[in-house]
This record gives C-alpha cells, sequence and structure tokens, in this order.
C-alpha cells in the first residue's frame, strides 16, 4: 500500500523539524516547507493527502494556502496549526475547508491523532 | 464576607487618621486580591513554561516571547499594585523588574548574555548556553557535574575571551589573515603556513591581566600548593564535539607543572592552528570560520590507570557492545595509540561481560594484587591486565550514566587514581556512522513479542527510551540500594525521591504533575518521566525488567534493545532545538526561587533574581501591609474581622477578602468552624481541631508557669516587627494565610488551593520557641522530619523550618494541610519536651501514631 503523504508548512522551522521524524516514525511520507511559495511550487506538481500549515506567515498566508490547496486537491484534508488562536479564525479555517483546528503550543499526540484521523477520514473518501 | 458597601467611607475616616497617603483599608483587601490573582497567573504561566521542558510540545519562539511578555506585564503591574498599597515603599522594585526583563529580552534576542569580561570560569560557574563560550569539551564536563557516580577533576576554562584578548594584544588577527591568505592561494604549503603561525603565536605575551587570572586559578584548584601539583591543560575548541568533528587535531598537554601553566597556554592555542587543523579546515572548506580556542585546565590526577571508553562500537553499533582501552599512567599511551594498551570488547547489558580482550606487551609489568583480575572474568586467559573486573564495571557505570544523560554514544576520557577513585576527564559524542533512520515497520516491529504493559495512561514528563529493573518506592528504604539505570516506580512523588532519580533510566509514578518537583528533577536530569499513571505501582512488580518508551506513552515487559537503540542512534534529540535551550536559558531566570525566607536580610527588592523571586516579594509585603494596618485584635474586629468560636485556647481573628466565610454570618464578630468556606482554611481547622492534636501532654511543673503564656501571643520584639500582634488568618475561597504568634514561636502557612494543580501550592514557616536553641533545633528537625516524609521540600536553618509543596492535585493539597494543622497543634510546646535527640524520634513516632494517615495518599 502507498504510504500517506504529509505536507508540513510552517515559518518557524522548528514546527516542521520536530513533527517530521514522529510522522515518519508513523509511517508517512513527510515534506516540510518553511515557506508558503515553495510550498504552493510543490503542491502544484502533487496532491499531498494531508496539510498541515500554520496561519500567519510571509506572502500567502495560512488561510490563502488553504483555499488554494482545496481548489487544487479537494481531496487532501487540511489541519491549521497557529499560535494566534481565536474563535474567529478557528470558525474561517473550518468554513474554507481545514479539516481540523490545532493551537500552538500542542502535543505531539495531539497532532499525532489529528493526522490519523485525518488520513481515515482521506482514506474512506478515496474509497467512496 | 466583608461587605464594601456603606461602612466603607465611615472605615476610610477610621482608618486614615491624619494619614493622607494611607490606603483605606477595606481597599487593602481588594488590592490584595488583585495581587494573589496576578501571583497566580504568573505560578500558572511558569509551571507552564516549565511543563514544556519534557519535549512532549512543539512550541515556537512566539510561544516564548509572549509568554515572557505575560509574565513581565504581571509582575510589572503587581509591584505596582505593592506600591500603591505601601506609599511607594518598594519603588527600588521597578528597576529590578526592568533589569531583568532586559536580560530576558537580550536571551530572546539571540545574543549571548556573557557576564561582564569574565575571561576565566570555574567548571561550577558555567551556564547553559556557554558553550561557544568555553569550548564544547568544557562545557560538556560542566554538564555532568552534578551527576551522582561522576567524579570530575577541579577545572577551569579560559574563554573565547581570553583567546581574543591574546590575539589583540599581540596584534596577530591580521598577520594570521595574511598568512592563511597565501595558504588559500596555494602560494605556500599547508606546512609551512602552519609552522609560521604557530610561531607567532608562540612567540606572544599573554596580556598581564589574563595571565595574573590564569595563575590565580591554577592556584585555586591547587588549594594553595601549586607546587605540588600538576595540571592537564586541554584545547576546548569551539565546534569541536558540535557538527564538525576536530577531535584530536587540537593538542593537549598532560602533567604540566605550575611554572608552565602559562606557557602551555600559548602551546595549545597555537595548535588551533596546526598542520593537521588547517588541512581539516581547508578540506571541509570553512578556512575562513572564525577560529578561536578556548582552554582547558584541570587539576591532573595522578593516573594509576588511564584510558578511553567508546559507549559503543561505533563500527558495529548494532552489537550493543561497547570498547574499552587502557594502560597504566597517564593516558596518553591509549590516545596517541602506543603500545602496551589493553583492549575490552564488553557487552553493555548489566552484567558487563567481557566479550573479547586483547593485551599487548605492556613496557611495565607490575604483579597484579588482586585477585579479581578482569581476565578472570574473561576466562582468564592472560597474565598481566591493568584493569580489575570491578574497574571495568565501574567504568561501564560511569558510561552509561553519561550516555543516559547525553542521550548519544560516547568517547569518555578517563582514569583512576592511586585510591581507586575513578574520574571522568572528557566526553563527546562519538560520530557513529549516520545510518539509515529506522522505519516504521522496523520499530514495530522491534516492539513486536513483547507485551504492552500499560499504554496511554498519565501525562509525559519527559520524552525518551528507558528501560531497566522496577524499582517500587516504600518508606523506609535505603535508597542507596536503588539499582543503576533502574525503573523507578513511585505511588507518589516526595522529594526524597530526588537523589536517586539521576541513577534511574525512567520514572513512572501513580500521582503527580508535569509541574510538580520530581518533574522537574527528572528533566534537569533527562529521565524519562510518565507521572499520574494511577496504575503503574500496582501492574509493575519489583525486579521485572521493563522498557518504558515515554515518546509513545507505553510500558512494554522486557528490555527492547532495538528501541534504546533507536533513541541513542537515530532519535532526534529535542534538546538539541534552539528554541528548548532557549526555553531553558529563559526559565533560569524566571523560574528558580532563592527568596524563601522573609526575615533573610537578603529578602530586599534587589536581592530579586528572578521574577519569581518578585512574586515572592510582592506577595509577601502585601500580605503584611495588610496585617500590620491593625494593631490587635479589637482594630481587626472593628474592620469586619470576626473572631472563630472554638473549644481550643486560641484567639484566631479571621479576615475574608472573598468567598472565606459563608455568606450567612451575621454581623457580630464570632464564627463558627464550620462557617469557613475558605478550601485551604477548613483543612488546616480540620487538623487543628482533631482530637488529640492539640497536645495535652502534662508540663513539668516549674515551667508551668511559663507555659501559661504560650497560648498568648508575643510581641513584636521577639519576632521580628513583621508578625501580626494577634493569631490571623486571612481568608479567600481558595486561599488561606494563617499567622501564629503562639507562644514564642511562630508559624505561618501560606496556602493557595484549587482545581488547578498548577496554582497549587503551601509553604509553611515555623520559627523560635521558649527553650534554648539546641531544644528549639530539636523541635525543627522534628517538624522537619515529619513534614519531609509527608512530600514536602525542606529547608532548614537553626530553629527555622520552611516547608513547601507545590503542584499537587487539590486532594493531596487537602491533606497536606490536614496535617500541617495536627502538626501545629502537636508542636506547639514540644521544645520544652525535647530534652534530647532521642525524644525527637519518639515524638515523631509518638505523632505518625495520633495522625491516623501518616502519609498524604489521596
Amino acid at each position: 500500500m502507498e504510504k500517506t503523504t504529509v505536507c508540513i508548512l510552517d515559518d518557524e522551522a522548528i514546527v516542521g523539524d520536530r513533527l517530521k521524524p514522529e510522522l515518519e516514525d508513523d509511517g508517512y511520507d513527510v515534506e516540510v516547507f518553511t515557506d508558503s511559495a515553495s510550498a504552493l511550487a510543490r503542491v502544484n506538481e502533487t496532491c499531498f493527502d494531508i496539510f498541515i500549515t500554520d496561519l500567519k506567515m510571509e506572502g500567502i498566508d495560512g488561510m490563502g494556502f488553504l483555499e488554494r490547496v482545496k481548489e487544487k486537491c479537494p481531496d487532501s484534508e487540511v489541519i491549521v496549526i497557529t499560535g494566534y488562536a481565536t474563535m474567529e479564525t478557528a470558525r474561517e479555517s473550518l468554513i474554507k475547508g481545514a479539516y481540523d483546528f490545532i493551537a500552538k503550543p500542542f502535543r505531539i499526540g495531539e497532532i499525532r491523532a489529528a493526522v490519523k484521523k485525518a488520513k481515515k477520514k482521506a482514506r474512506r473518501r478515496h474509497q467512496a | 464576607m466583608f461587605s464594601f458597601g456603606t461602612a466603607r467611607a465611615a472605615l476610610k475616616s477610621l482608618f486614615t487618621r491624619g494619614k493622607e497617603n494611607q490606603v483605606p483599608f477595606s481597599d487593602l483587601f481588594v488590592w490584595f486580591q488583585d495581587i494573589l490573582k496576578k501571583n497566580n497567573a504568573a505560578m500558572e504561566l511558569i509551571a507552564d513554561m516549565g511543563g514544556k521542558m519534557g519535549g512532549e510540545f512543539i512550541f515556537d519562539k512566539k510561544y516564548l516571547s509572549d509568554s515572557v511578555k505575560q509574565l513581565e506585564e504581571l509582575v510589572r503591574g503587581s509591584a505596582y499594585d505593592l506600591n500603591y498599597i505601601t506609599d511607594n515603599q518598594y519603588l527600588e522594585l521597578y528597576g529590578v523588574i526592568e533589569e531583568l526583563a532586559k536580560n530576558l529580552g537580550i536571551e530572546l534576542s539571540g545574543k549571548l548574555v556573557i557576564h561582564g569580561a569574565k575571561r576565566i570560569y570555574d567548571l561550577s560557574e558555567i551556564e547553559d548556553g556557554m558553550e561557544d563560550l568555553v569550548g564544547y569539551k568544557t562545557y560538556n564536563l560542566s554538564r555532568i557535574l552534578h551527576l551522582s557516580g561522576v567524579h570530575v577533576p577541579e577545572s577551569f576554562a579560559v574563554t573565547v575571551g581570553g583567546f581574543r584578548d591574546y590575539m589583540a594584544y599581540n596584534n596577530l588577527f591580521e598577520k594570521i589573515e595574511n598568512t592563511i591568505e597565501e595558504c588559500r592561494n596555494e602560494r605556500r604549503s599547508v606546512e609551512s603556513v602552519s609552522n609560521s603561525i604557530r610561531l607567532m603565536i608562540l612567540g606572544g605575551e599573554i596580556p598581564p591581566e589574563l595571565r595574573r587570572q590564569i595563575l590565580a586559578a591554577a592556584e585555586r584548584i591547587s588549594h594553595g600548593t601549586p607546587g605540588s601539583c600538576s595540571f592537564a591543560v586541554r584545547s576546548s575548541g569551539v565546534g569541536e564535539d558540535g557538527d564538525l568533528s576536530f577531535a584530536g587535531l587540537h593538542d593537549s598537554f598532560l602533567d604540566v607543572p605550575f611554572n608552565e601553566v602559562l606557557s602551555n597556554y600559548k602551546k595549545v592555542l597555537a595548535s588551533l592552528y596546526n598542520q593537521a587543523s588547517l588541512e581539516y579546515r581547508l578540506r571541509m572548506n570553512i578556512l575562513s570560520l572564525e577560529m578561536a580556542m578556548p582552554v582547558l585546565y584541570q587539576k591532573m590526577i595522578p593516573g594509576h590507570v588511564s584510558g578511553v571508553l567508546f559507549t559503543l562500537d561505533p563500527n558495529r553499533p548494532e552489537r550493543s557492545e561497547s570498547l574499552l582501552s587502557g594502560s597504566r599512567g597517564l593516558g596518553e599511551v591509549v590516545v596517541e595509540g602506543k603500545e602496551g594498551v589493553e583492549t575490552f570488547r564488553i557487552s553493555r547489558s548489566t552484567p558487563y561481560t567481557i566479550l573479547e580482550q586483547q593485551v599487548q606487551a605492556t613496557p611495565h609489568v607490575p604483579v597484579p594484587s588482586e585477585k579479581d583480575l578482569a581476565q578472570e572474568a574473561a576466562g582468564g586467559s592472560n597474565a598481566e591486565s591493568c584493569l580489575t573486573w570491578k574497574e571495568v564495571s565501574a567504568i561501564m557505570d560511569a558510561g552509561q550514566i553519561l550516555e543516559r544523560y547525553f542521550k548519544r554514544p560516547l568517547d569518555v576520557e578517563w582514569s583512576i587514581d592511586e585510591g581507586g577513585q575513578l574520574w571522568i576527564l572528557q566526553a563527546r559524542q562519538i560520530h557513529v556512522p549516520r545510518q539509515r533512520r529506522m522505519q516504521h515497520t522496523e520499530l514495530k516491529g522491534a516492539t513486536k513479542g513483547h507485551r504492552v504493559l500499560f499504554k496511554d495512561q498519565g501525562m509525559i514528563a519527559y520524552r525518551g527510551i528507558g528501560a531497566g529493573p522496577v524499582w517500587i518506592a516504600e518508606d523506609g528504604q535505603d535508597l542507596n540500594n536503588f539499582p543503576r539505570g533502574g525503573v523507578l516506580v513511585s505511588h507518589y512523588a516526595p522529594p526524597r525521591l530526588a537523589k536517586v532519580i539521576p541513577r534511574a533510566g525512567a520514572i513512572i509514578t501513580d500521582l503527580g504533575a508535569v509541574t510538580g518537583h520530581m518533574a522537574t528533577v527528572a528533566r534537569e536530569f533527562r529521565v524519562p518521566t510518565i507521572v499520574g499513571t494511577d496504575v503503574a505501582t500496582q501492574l509493575l512488580a519489583a525486579g521485572q525488567e521493563v522498557t518504558v518508551d515515554t515518546e509513545r506513552n507505553v510500558v512494554y515487559e522486557g528490555l527492547i534493545q532495538e528501541l534504546i537503540r533507536h533513541q541513542l542512534l537515530d532519535a532526534p534529540s529535542f534538546e538539541m532545538t534552539r528554541e528548548f535551550q532557549l526555553l531553558r536559558r529563559l526559565l533560569k531566570k524566571i523560574a528558580p526561587l532563592s527568596l524563601t525566607d522573609p526575615d533573610d536580610p537578603g529578602f530586599v527588592p534587589k536581592g530579586c533574581q528572578t521574577f519569581h523571586d518578585v512574586m515572592r516579594f510582592v506577595h509577601e509585603k502585601a500580605f503584611r501591609a495588610l496585617v500590620q494596618a491593625g494593631k490587635d485584635s479589637r482594630s481587626f474586629l472593628r474592620r469586619g474581622g470576626k473572631r472563630l468560636k472554638s473549644h481550643l485556647p486560641l484567639d484566631l481573628v479571621l479576615i475574608d477578602i472573598g468567598g472565606g466565610l459563608a455568606e450567612d454570618v451575621d454581623k457580630g464578630i464570632y464564627v463558627d468552624p464550620d462557617q469557613i468556606t475558605s478550601i485551604p482554611m477548613k483543612a488546616i481547622w480540620q487538623g487543628l481541631s482533631s482530637p488529640d492534636s492539640w497536645n495535652t501532654e502534662p508540663i513539668p511543673v516549674d515551667l508551668k508557669g511559663l507555659m501559661s503564656s504560650l497560648t498568648r501571643t508575643q510581641s513584636a520584639e521577639v519576632l521580628g516587627n513583621a508578625v501580626p500582634s494577634v493569631n490571623l488568618a486571612v481568608l479567600g475561597s481558595n486561599y488561606v494565610n494563617l499567622s501564629l504568634p503562639l507562644g514564642y514561636h511562630f508559624t505561618a502557612v501560606d496556602a493557595a488551593i484549587g482545581s488547578s494543580p498548577e496554582n497549587n501550592t503551601i509553604s509553611f514557616r515555623f520559627v523560635g520557641g521558649v527553650t534554648d536553641i539546641t531544644r528549639r533545633s530539636r523541635r525543627a528537625i522534628l517538624l522537619a522530619t515529619i513534614l519531609e516524609k509527608a512530600g514536602f521540600k525542606i529547608k532548614m536553618n537553626g530553629d527555622l523550618v520552611i516547608a513547601r509543596a507545590i503542584n499537587l492535585s487539590e486532594a493531596l493539597m487537602m491533606d497536606q494541610l490536614l496535617l500541617i494543622g495536627k502538626l501545629i497543634g502537636f508542636a506547639r510546646q514540644l521544645d520544652v519536651l525535647l530534652k534530647n535527640d532521642e525524644d525527637v524520634d519518639y515524638y515523631v513516632q509518638k505523632f505518625w501514631d495520633q495522625a491516623e494517615k501518616p502519609v498524604a495518599r489521596s
């Protein structure tokens, strides 16, 4: 079976640096980006199964990234992570199609569980 | 509840007589409450930051700067509150806070805070994040100083600053740069460039001030007898042990006499430019990288045997074997690979087994006197080994302690002196050839067949993998029997267990929080830890071998070598991330509490070294402002205080700052104990008023007169002017501050208890007594013994006892307060009865006999 692919986008390198090996240990194929432009360039080449994106970034921010991803890869699931968590941003990102919304800082277990659920959902969608 | 209604104006006029600037008494309550709130919020923030040290959270720099900003606001705000209610008595605090905030700002900006122009650091003075200042070799040694079972020779380092001073004083920077340029342009050979630069350095002069400081430090570590002492002078290069390996490229000199300490400094500096080092730099294309050379001076250990241990054979990492080389003498032989070296291949799991041993012909042939020689253990193949089995075992033990700490395979240089003491001379990471990361399926395969004892129980206090035999903590155990690398399993987390944490392979508790004391110590020593599992002591059996994976929160039966190796070789270390190191440095400037005794002369604004200190200071002074606003019980009663009805001979006045007393309390001056709604006060009162608590032991006749005064309060002259003149309890719904100037001693309890453990704290303070200092000290020992057993962290000084408990669950905190209540009554006049040291044990036992539930367990 093909490995589930995950794309992590956060301008703070620490997030990708720490999440990548954790998710790899769980059996995912992970790519990490620290700027939205290069992440988008990659999205134009391939749709990842799951995206994890920060909200506040230089250039195209997480909300914009979320919209583009949903446009280009409607079957992918997007998990939004942010240090500026408010009800407002949570609602907005869920309306725009985010699968989950997680406030920073977060437990590694928390995001692993979210990714696992997103994977199941993506898989069901594929089967449907 | 205290009413701020119509009585307010009247009260105001009553208590502000002639004092224009004094805050009305009723307002004091409101301000005090505000200070308490800020204090709680700050403590919660600090605990939250501490909880992030365990590796379980992913946080970024924004989290750190936001947390620091919030803390600063709280600290500034509470300093303002305090100054408002004390008529600006503590204006100095603002400067102190700004200085602390400035230092935190510098940390956040990423600049290294270098304290003054210090050029020399003793090993013990080196702090987190100073690796670029003192070099990795020195830095690593300074990190392991506190590990029990590890001995490091007395040492000091000359910093990068010392190196720069030397270069600048001799105008060498430019000269060297020009010469290197010739090397880069290939106009001259590396050898010739290296020779000229080294000659330049060796021909220089050490700046007089640096010279003086090096000599003074060398004298200091030789304890005034520099003539009979010799030194190891070692390169401690920046970048060594980091990503680039300069290991062995720079020189170290052993057995250097005092009068050559300075010339050897120059020799080590010169080795920065030796041929091998320049070639390496050329090859790695880092020739232009700034070069710097901190130098480590170690007091020489008269080595009887010395050598090197590779905790894991880098060529065959999959085999879980260590390589140990040793030879008689100071260790040059092994390091330089000369003849006379013995090499052992040893299995890493205990009891260590020598799998292979090669003994080359040694230059000296002393006859071993001990019978248990290493080769006997290995099968008795050879005649003279430099190491006994015991020594091999001790070196292996030390190697494993260090490896557990650094979480990486290590190259450890060691020496054993003539008395048989093992010393660690240096420890650095081995660069094991980067292997393919263990794949997901392999990780799963590794744990297959190992029964899961339990999973997803409790919270992770520190991430990692540890394995060993289970050791279940019980009262009265000899902690010295704790097995090295054992898995410490405990129902709760009493501070006494802190002693074994450095030796533990992993820790699991039934109760406790990630912000608790045990979790904090576990993080300090990097021991994988799960707290609050509820089930550990029931599901694990003493002696059972287990593997604790706190990355996945699973406890497996048996030792899973693959998992342990995975952690050692390729698990990414969160501690190496910049954010983590920054958090650690920030916390050092925020979290430690050094102001614990309000009567200490150092309890002043200038004495505040951290934000925690500032909050503690403000809280104490605000409280005192509150209690000193009344002269006697009547003055408090007039201001809305209530007298507690009780069968005890204790005149206690209660002041409610909000939610501390039932709302149906009438206007009279008396309240019943059952009208107390303050959660912590209820617990204390329950203990204080329980049968047998109030000591009724017959008191010798000749002292009766004296005793009669004991429930009366004592004047301020005896106890210091900060003590209230009445027995006073300030109550909030989740808060109590109880001051009992009973007899000639003074008891204070300050406690905040609620449903979130981060805010929960108890501080108990007891000082004084009617008898001589010896008997008073006995009572202090008695209190400390009981409180320590009950799980408090203790500080003692003469007849002063300070006990603290923090971050336990509400139920546990209530148990602790109940016990304190019982203890206050019990110990009230005990100093008179403690005629000799044996009496202490008798009364400790008597207390536990009386207390139904001796140790607080929920």
